[in-house]
């Protein structure tokens, strides 16, 4: 794959940086690297951050040490769906733990890792602020809410049929 | 019924759209403030209102707006703080996804009293969706000549820009927000300078929480006195409660501060009592880094009166006996919930949140949050609830922003108030991982609401 944008998303990095003073297009770092990810695979490879770098003139490092900072950029490949599920205290008491339990048994893997066919990845994440509605978890752009096993396996079948 | 200024038009239709929001008398604020006020009066009205700051620290929002610089100049920006990620907390996405012109309504006029001619909403990365959201509320404010050149004809400009966070709690604390919105790692500055003079990209700037610049529709539609004829004492107007955990009805409410704590959490109007006709145990009622407190402290102050549910009675008694009211994050525990394991949970949140600064924040974190695990596991020592109640001392106060602090004191009160459900963890090494200790004599085995 070569790292870069199509002429949208290059008009959109350039709509992006006009929304910062002259000379501070390096706001536009935590936008432009959202785009990167959703763009090139889900996760930001160094030739990816170099890349950015290029786009906003600054120094690959500004990029890096950016990068590794924040937790929804991913560093290393992740799965096709991944499952970020919250396991901060107001969704504990609510009962996330027996939801990863179920997850991690359902999909065969630990937190962290990835199902073999590269179609799943389980996280746990801290409080996404969606604490009244817990259990719950982040798939994607949006919130999976009040999950139950039986909606945990809902989602993993809804994900397999997008899929094929 | 409490009284509603925010989520008064919550349950109408499309809301959420800008002709509905606008036919039921949304932008006069807008048109009242450009067209009849000058900056200074809006400011004097908002410190009228006694309006204090809904992010946590409750710090009075017209005292802040009257420390702006003014450089000649050097433009200054208006940034709306919506990271909200303190664990409990989910009011403003509630407010941001349901009834999103309220908050543009209210960052216009903001933007007008502090001379910001673009302003920012700094949202957390993971409210992906609401982006959208208030992109569209935007898009419609500016085809309505709410936003851009020359609003409604009175020479002001005003842009307003969506900036989206990556998943950082420490982003929250405002100057670590400024260095995010610059494109940095989000580290807190040192303070002075406060942003006020020296903010984003070295211009004066203020960040406001999302609920406060809300609040300013109410204000400047019926003024600041009759906002502030609301609530008691310095707690005046309104204020969204987020409440969750272990209650029949979770959700995100708007109270008047009058309200007792008790009728809160029992009455079918708010909380609707606990889950399953379990007992209360204990709640932190302000956000995770907010003391936990007993249930029989929660419902009463040391004083033997009813607390209430705004930011003196919550506090009352100080940390020995009371906590705050902070974010509004409400969170309930009932007598299932073990003390010991909400702690490591949070304890673990902080850990993973620390920016790594501050050698007390960082390594500290790191400390309480394992000898919680192992207290946990049934692996600890006596020894270790003094050694934690030491780390959490040495941090407090020794850190360059307040999230050394919000890390130590719900360790600090979970000691305080269940220091014998710690040492019944450490004395039962084996029934701990099995069961857990109950209710104890702090919590309220037999309540009988009175007012339900
Ligand atoms: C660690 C930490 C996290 C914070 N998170 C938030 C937050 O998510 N939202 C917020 O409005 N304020 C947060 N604050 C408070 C802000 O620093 C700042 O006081 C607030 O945005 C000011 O707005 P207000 O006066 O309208 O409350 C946080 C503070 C700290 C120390
Ligand atoms: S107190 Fe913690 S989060 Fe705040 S600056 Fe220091 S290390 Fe960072
Ligand atoms: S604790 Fe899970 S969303 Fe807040």
């Amino acid at each position: 794959m070569s790292v870069l944008f199509s002429k949208n998303s290059l008009d959109k990095v350039a709509e992006i940086i006009s929304r910062y003073p002259e000379g501070k297009q390096k706001s536009a770092l935590l936008p432009v690297l959202h785009m990167a990810q959703d763009e090139f695979g889900g996760w930001l490879d160094v030739p990816v951050m170099d890349y950015v770098a290029t786009l906003l003139n600054i120094e690959p490092i500004e990029v890096y040490e950016v990068a590794s900072f924040y937790s929804m950029y991913n560093l290393k490949p992740v799965g096709k769906y991944m499952f970020e599920v919250c396991h901060t205290g107001p969704c504990m008491v609510s009962g996330s733990d027996s939801i990863i339990d179920y997850i991690k048994q359902k999909l065969n893997i630990g937190v962290g890792e990835t199902t073999t066919d590269g179609m799943f990845t389980l996280k746990t994440v801290e409080c996404l602020g969606a604490c009244g509605y817990a259990p719950m978890m982040q798939l994607g752009k949006h919130y999976r809410e009040h999950l139950t096993k039986a909606k945990v396996d809902s989602i993993i079948e809804e994900c397999r049929a997008k899929a094929n | 019924m409490s009284r509603k200024l925010l989520l008064e038009k919550e349950h109408v239709e499309n809301i959420r759209l800008y002709d509905v929001y606008r036919r039921e008398g949304g932008y006069r604020s807008v048109e009242k403030a450009l067209k009849s006020m000058s900056p200074e009066t809006i400011v004097e009205e908002v410190k009228k209102s006694g309006l204090r700051g809904r992010g946590g620290a409750g710090f009075p929002a017209g005292l802040k707006w009257s420390f702006i610089a003014k450089p000649e100049g050097v433009p200054r920006h208006l940034v709306v703080n919506a990271d909200e990620s303190e664990p409990g907390t989910f009011k403003d996405r509630y407010l941001m996804e349901f009834i999103p012109h309220i908050l543009i309504e209210g960052m216009i006029v903001t933007s007008f009293a502090l001379g910001s001619n673009v302003s920012y909403i700094y949202i957390r990365g993971e409210y992906a969706w609401i982006v959208d959201i208030l992109q569209q509320a935007i898009q419609e404010a500016k085809n309505n000549g709410f936003l851009g050149k020359n609003i409604l004809g009175t020479g002001f400009d005003c842009e307003i820009y969506v900036h989206r966070g990556a998943g950082a709690y420490i982003c929250g604390e405002e100057t670590a927000l400024i260095e995010s919105l610059e494109g940095k790692r989000g580290n807190p500055r040192i303070k002075p300078p406060f942003p006020a003079i020296e903010g984003v990209w070295k211009r004066p700037t203020v960040v406001n929480n999302v609920e406060t610049i809300a609040a300013l529709v109410p204000i400047i539609n019926d003024g600041g006195d009759e906002y502030a004829k609301i609530g008691i004492g310095k707690s005046t107007g309104t204020k969204l409660i987020s409440a969750c955990g272990n209650i029949n009805k979770p959700g995100v409410y708007e109270i008047d501060m009058t309200i007792s704590v008790e009728e809160f959490i029992y009455s079918d109007e708010w909380c609707g009592g606990i889950k399953n006709g379990k007992k209360l145990k204990a709640c932190i009622p302000g956000g995770s880094s907010v003391p936990i407190l007993p249930a029989n402290l929660l419902l009463t102050t040391a004083k033997g009166e009813k607390r209430l549910m705004n930011y003196e009675s919550l506090a009352d008694g100080g940390f020995a006996t009371g906590s705050m009211m902070g974010s509004g994050g409400f969170i309930v525990l009932d007598e299932d919930q073990c003390i010991v394991r909400n702690t490591y949970s949070l304890a673990r949140f902080y850990r993973h949140e620390s920016c790594g600064q501050c050698s007390p924040c960082r390594e500290g974190t790191g400390w309480m949050e394992k000898i919680l695990l192992n207290i946990e596991n049934g692996k600890g020592k006596i020894s270790d609830i003094d050694l934690l109640w030491d780390i959490q001392r040495k941090i407090e106060g020794n850190t360059i922003c307040p999230l050394g602090d919000a890390a130590a004191w719900p360790v600090a009160a979970a000691i305080r108030h269940f220091r014998e459900e710690f040492e019944w963890h450490v004395n039962n090494p084996i029934e701990c991982l099995t069961r857990n200790f109950g209710v104890g004599h702090y919590a309220d085995p037999i309540h009988i609401p009175e007012l339900v």
